[in-house]
């Protein structure tokens, strides 16, 4: 049973809501547009959207005119005394979908008793079916499409003439026609006005308001009237049932409204006997009014006027008042009608309807937006909370709106409150985003959303609180927020940088590879790892620090196997887009290559390497190591010198002392002391200070110092005397290691007075170009030197058989020969290579290793030196002799 | 349960970036008013351009939809939504018979939010002998929000029209 009343009342709202549902309004723009989504050739989502298209609405003129009724069986019947005035109540509906101009007028029957006269057209503004003070005569009414002006209640007034006898009756009708479209009309709505010497009671209705209610409105239903007859009325025994006694006026509650029973209402007076409220439930009547009553088409509300016998007078008149509520849920457009009746006797027992009075629910608006489910939730559960989030990702909270109005409406959503730099976008559950309104959503319906922020890599903290708001269309007066925050932000972004094999287990204290040494000039690699220990894949650059004029290259080690590849991977200088976590790390050598030429170093933390995040500057890490320069000793004094001398006499030997390892020195040399008293004496300054031994001397890295040795030999001395001295130079490190390296000078006393020097240069490359060596005490392979001997009569008598002799020096080629001379009268210069066997005035071409080439002056012309010929004093030879180095 | 979390937010990500609008797939949508005639006991139809209509009348909406590429496209979703103060006239949106296969219309009553084949069922909760049991409903075509059919590919310069009807309130 319940089940059946179920699908009924679901039935009635359905058909009602067709029924009654509004036209479109004129004018409306009915707009569409299409959209298609799509995965491309590429695999890639895609969407789109059509032209928009719009059809206008035009107007269609229509309406109603009630109750109707034909001259045989009219729509109303009123009595009233012959000469008195009847009232035909009519209600004029627009049911077109614009504003539209109703003319009315009337038309008598001919096939009637009597025409009427005095025939007046009232507009009954508060619709209780009478014409009150102030209200106008009309011809024709002006109605919009939806609204309380959709509508309008006309009291025609008539006079039935006064020479009618009782029970004659006289026929009207009310006819309308449309302004806007002449053939819309309506012409069926008799109505009887009979005469009458008898208890004529009237019954009309009115509802306040009279028309257009609210959902949760209250509707006060009046219900009144007037013995307008010839005579008293008489009750009726055990009237409609009620088991009372008298005049019974009643009304059935109509679906769905409730009227709530108290002191005052219902409420009614009587101009004669005595009130009694009754209450019909379906079945029978009970005196005793229930606390609610829940209309539902059946049950009735009613007053008993009691008395006995014709106990209410001509003219008396009675009301009957009470008060319904329309549901807060009722949908637009929801109709209540209703209609009451009156029971009474005039002779014979009558049954009176009253006009009906209609009020049309109007629409009412309203959402609410809540956390996922839940639209409705009140303050303190109207949040959801994200406890924490991730910078650099998508936060997605997902919202419930709900339409809590009665008819269906489209809103506007709004989001707020993120901080700067946040994008928050509105979505549909599947990602879509939204633009404009969404809807229309139905009445009472659900409609879900998404809010989708990404939060920026920077971000960090919170609460952030997001505002997120929905607002009806159609009124917006009407919206709602929520809230949906999230408690904290963490960063998505951080980096493990450490020696390869330790990174990302969350221990800075085995992150820093271990310190190397190195020889200047060489490199030191390292084995390092990166691992992206935030949540974000990221790119990271690699940088290092190391002291100046060193670089590093860091080089990808695939396989993670600390061992540079080969052949050499390319460089690089980030590591490429990594992935979260220690599974998808990334090894790499960095080659920290020292310069030739470093000066020695101990160091555990001079080298840096950092990782930082492309993403985000301000995420690094970095390893500190070191990186130590071996001490490289190079320390050379050259070369050996010989050369002759008189007695007494001198001679300066020039050397060099040169530095080619990494570290300054300090060089000293002793004081040598002479087997035979001779002198020895050092100067570093190029001959301007002579001192016995050296010390203090510094040579800077890579640099030299000429050094000369003087040798001052006493008168006396044998001839032939030979002595060789060695000096040792010493050169002290600042770390306090030393090296040493000496030179010969081998001295020997000659009694004429032939000086032999010796000089060298040495040159880079086979050329004579660029000087590598202007004492020649360095030499790469491929060098040249050009050695110059010169032989001079330092003496005051003739030499004779003058020849000086040249080795070519082990380890390295011949390259060419010249002598000259000067101070002699005249005389060729000859050559030998067989020691002075035979003799050439060309220079040889080719001389081969163990070889010595000699040259001698021939003053007397016989091609060859021996004894005659004679070297003049101050006369010399200088002999050039020009070797590579092999 | 962390690193899963992590993959759906950034697939969510990724699929946001990738639904980007394209011009790839033409669409062209026209309104016509169906004119219905009736000359000796036949019923004849014509369509008019519907710049105008009047409540009760019939708008059929043509949708052209086109494939503007030398590729073919998958899955593609074609929709067009039942304006507001009209309703979804029933059995007017018919399957689309394209190379061999058959498209039949989905529905949504839902604003779009969900489709599924007519005809579509909504659940509610109604009070039965005191007790609140959950029941399907059909639901009626007049309350269809949305149509849509889902063409599992369309071939390069393929063309297709899908057309339904409406009846203004």
């Amino acid at each position: 049973m319940r089940r059946l009343s179920i699908l009924f009342t679901a039935l009635w709202v359905l058909l009602l809501g067709f029924a009654l549902a509004q036209q479109t309004a004129a004018g409306t723009n009915i707009s569409n547009q299409a959209s298609a989504s799509y995965i491309d050739s590429a695999g890639q989502a895609r969407t789109t959207t059509s032209n928009q298209v719009i059809t206008v609405v035009q107007q269609v003129y229509s309406f109603t005119i009630t109750p109707d009724g034909i001259p045989t069986a009219p729509g109303q019947t009123r009595s009233a005394l012959p000469g008195a005035q009847v009232y035909f109540t009519y209600t004029v509906t627009n049911t077109g979908n614009g504003t539209d101009t109703i003319n009315l007028a009337t038309v008598q029957d001919t096939s009637d008793n009597f025409d009427f006269s005095g025939v007046t057209l009232y507009l009954d503004a508060n619709c209780n079916g009478r014409v009150d003070a102030g209200e106008s005569t009309v011809s024709a009414v002006t109605l919009t499409q939806t609204g309380a002006s959709a509508s309008a209640c006309i009291v025609v007034a008539a006079t039935i003439p006064a020479s009618a006898t009782s029970g004659q009756y006289g026929n009207l009708n009310l006819t309308g026609t449309s302004a806007g479209d002449n053939t819309k009309t309506d012409t069926n709505n008799w109505a009887r006005g009979t005469a009458t010497t008898a208890a004529a009671l009237d019954l009309t209705k009115a509802a306040s308001p009279s028309n257009a209610v609210a959902p949760g409105a209250t509707l006060t239903y009046t219900l009144s009237g007037q013995n307008r007859g010839g005579s008293a009325a008489s009750a009726i025994t055990n009237v409609g049932g009620t088991g009372l006694s008298g005049i019974l006026i009643q009304d059935v509650i109509p679906n769905g409204l409730t009227v709530t029973t108290s002191g005052s209402n219902p409420s009614g007076t009587a101009g004669a006997g005595s009130v009694q409220f009754v209450y019909y439930n379906g079945t029978t009547w009970s005196t005793t009014l229930p606390a609610t009553i829940t209309g539902n088409g059946t049950v009735a509300l009613g007053m008993v006027i009691t008395g006995s016998g014709a106990f209410f007078p001509q003219n008396a008149s009675y009301t009957f008042s009470f008060q319904a509520t329309v549901p807060a849920g009722a949908a637009q457009g929801t109709t209540y009608s209703n209609t009451a009746t009156l029971l009474y006797n005039n002779g014979s027992n009558q049954t009176v309807t009253s006009n009906t009075t209609t009020n049309t629910v109007g629409a009412s608006y309203g959402i609410a937006v809540g956390p996922n489910g839940n639209p409705t939730a009140t303050a303190g559960a109207d949040s959801q909370t994200i406890a924490s989030a991730i910078s650099g990702q998508t936060v997605i909270f997902t919202n419930t709106l709900r339409n809590t109005g009665n008819t269906s409406d489209s809103f506007t959503l709004a989001v707020s409150g993120a901080p700067s730099g946040w994008v928050c976008q509105l979505t549909q559950t599947d990602g879509t985003p939204i633009s404009g309104p969404i809807g229309p959503v139905a009445s009472a319906t659900n409609y879900n959303f998404q809010v989708r922020c990404a939060v920026p890599a920077a971000y960090t903290g919170g609460p952030v609180n997001l505002t997120v708001s929905g607002t009806s269309v159609s009124d917006t007066s009407k919206t709602d927020p929520t809230t949906d925050t999230i408690t904290t932000v963490t960063s998505g972004y951080a980096v493990d940088l450490a020696a390869r094999g330790n990174g990302g287990d969350g221990n800075p204290a085995n992150d820093n590879p271990p310190a190397q040494s190195v020889n200047p000039g060489s490199s030191a690699n390292f084995s390092i790892e990166v691992v992206n220990t935030g949540s974000n894949a990221d790119t990271y650059n690699l940088t290092s620090s190391v002291p100046a004029g060193w670089s590093t290259v860091f080089y990808p080690d695939a396989t993670c196997s600390g061992v540079l590849a080969s052949p050499t991977p390319a460089p690089l200088t980030s590591t490429g887009l990594m992935n979260p976590g220690a599974a998808n790390k990334k090894c790499f050598i960095a080659q920290v290559q020292v310069p030739a030429g470093a000066a020695p170093v101990t160091s555990t933390t001079n080298v840096t390497f950092t990782s930082t995040s492309t993403t985000l500057g301000s995420v690094s890490d970095s390893v500190t190591t070191g990186v130590s320069v071996n001490l490289l000793q190079g320390f050379a004094f050259t070369p050996n010198r010989s050369g002759t001398v008189t007695t007494p006499g001198t001679i300066v030997y020039t050397h060099n002392l040169s530095n080619t390892g990494n570290a300054g020195v300090t060089v000293s040399i002793p004081a040598f002391t002479s087997a035979y008293g001779w002198t020895y004496q050092f100067s570093t300054d190029g001959g301007t200070t002579w001192t016995s031994s050296v010390s203090g001397l510094a040579i800077a890295a890579g640099g030299s110092s000429p050094l000369q040795v003087r040798v001052i030999v006493p008168g006396g001395e044998p001839i032939g005397r030979q002595e060789a001295a060695t000096f040792t130079a010493t050169a002290t490190y600042s770390g306090g290691s030393t090296a040493t390296s000496g030179v010969t000078d081998t001295t020997t006393v000659v009694g004429g007075d032939l000086r032999l020097t010796k000089s060298a240069v040495s040159y880079q490359g086979n050329a004579e170009t660029t000087v590598r060596s202007a004492s020649a005490a360095v030499a790469n392979p491929g060098d040249r030197i050009v050695y110059t001997v010169v032989a001079q009569n330092i003496g005051t008598g003739n030499l004779t058989n003058v020849r000086i002799s040249d080795p070519l020096p082990a380890y390295t080629s011949f390259v060419s020969v010249s002598a000259s001379a000067t101070g002699f009268a005249s005389g060729t210069v000859l050559y030998s290579t067989d020691n002075g066997t035979t003799w050439s005035a060309t220079a040889p071409g080719t001389l081969s290793a163990g070889q010595s080439i000699m040259v001698g002056v021939d003053t007397n012309g016989d091609n060859k030196i021996d004894a005659s010929d004679i070297m003049a004093p101050a006369s010399q030879i200088t002999l050039i002799f020009k070797v590579v180095v092999q | 349960m962390k690193p899963k979390l992590l993959w759906t937010a950034l697939c969510a990500l990724i699929g946001l970036a990738l639904a980007q609008v394209s011009g790839e797939v033409k669409l062209e949508l026209k309104a016509f008013r169906v004119i219905t005639t009736q000359e000796s006991g036949k019923t004849s139809e014509k369509l008019e351009p519907a710049l105008d209509v009047k409540p009760g009348q019939v708008v059929e909406y043509r949708l052209e939809a086109s494939n503007t590429t030398d590729r073919p496209l998958s899955r593609v979703a074609l929709t067009i939504p039942i304006p507001k103060n009209t309703y979804y006239q029933a059995l007017s949106a018919q399957p689309l018979q394209y190379k061999g296969g058959l498209t039949v219309p989905e529905f949504s009553f839902d604003s779009g939010q969900s489709f599924g084949k007519a005809p579509l069922k909504r659940k509610v909760r109604v009070s039965e002998n005191g007790q609140e049991v959950e029941k399907e409903l059909e639901v009626k075509p007049e309350e269809y929000t949305h149509v849509r059919w889902v063409i599992p590919q369309l071939g390069a310069r393929e063309t297709v029209v899908l057309t339904l009807r409406a009846v203004v309130r």
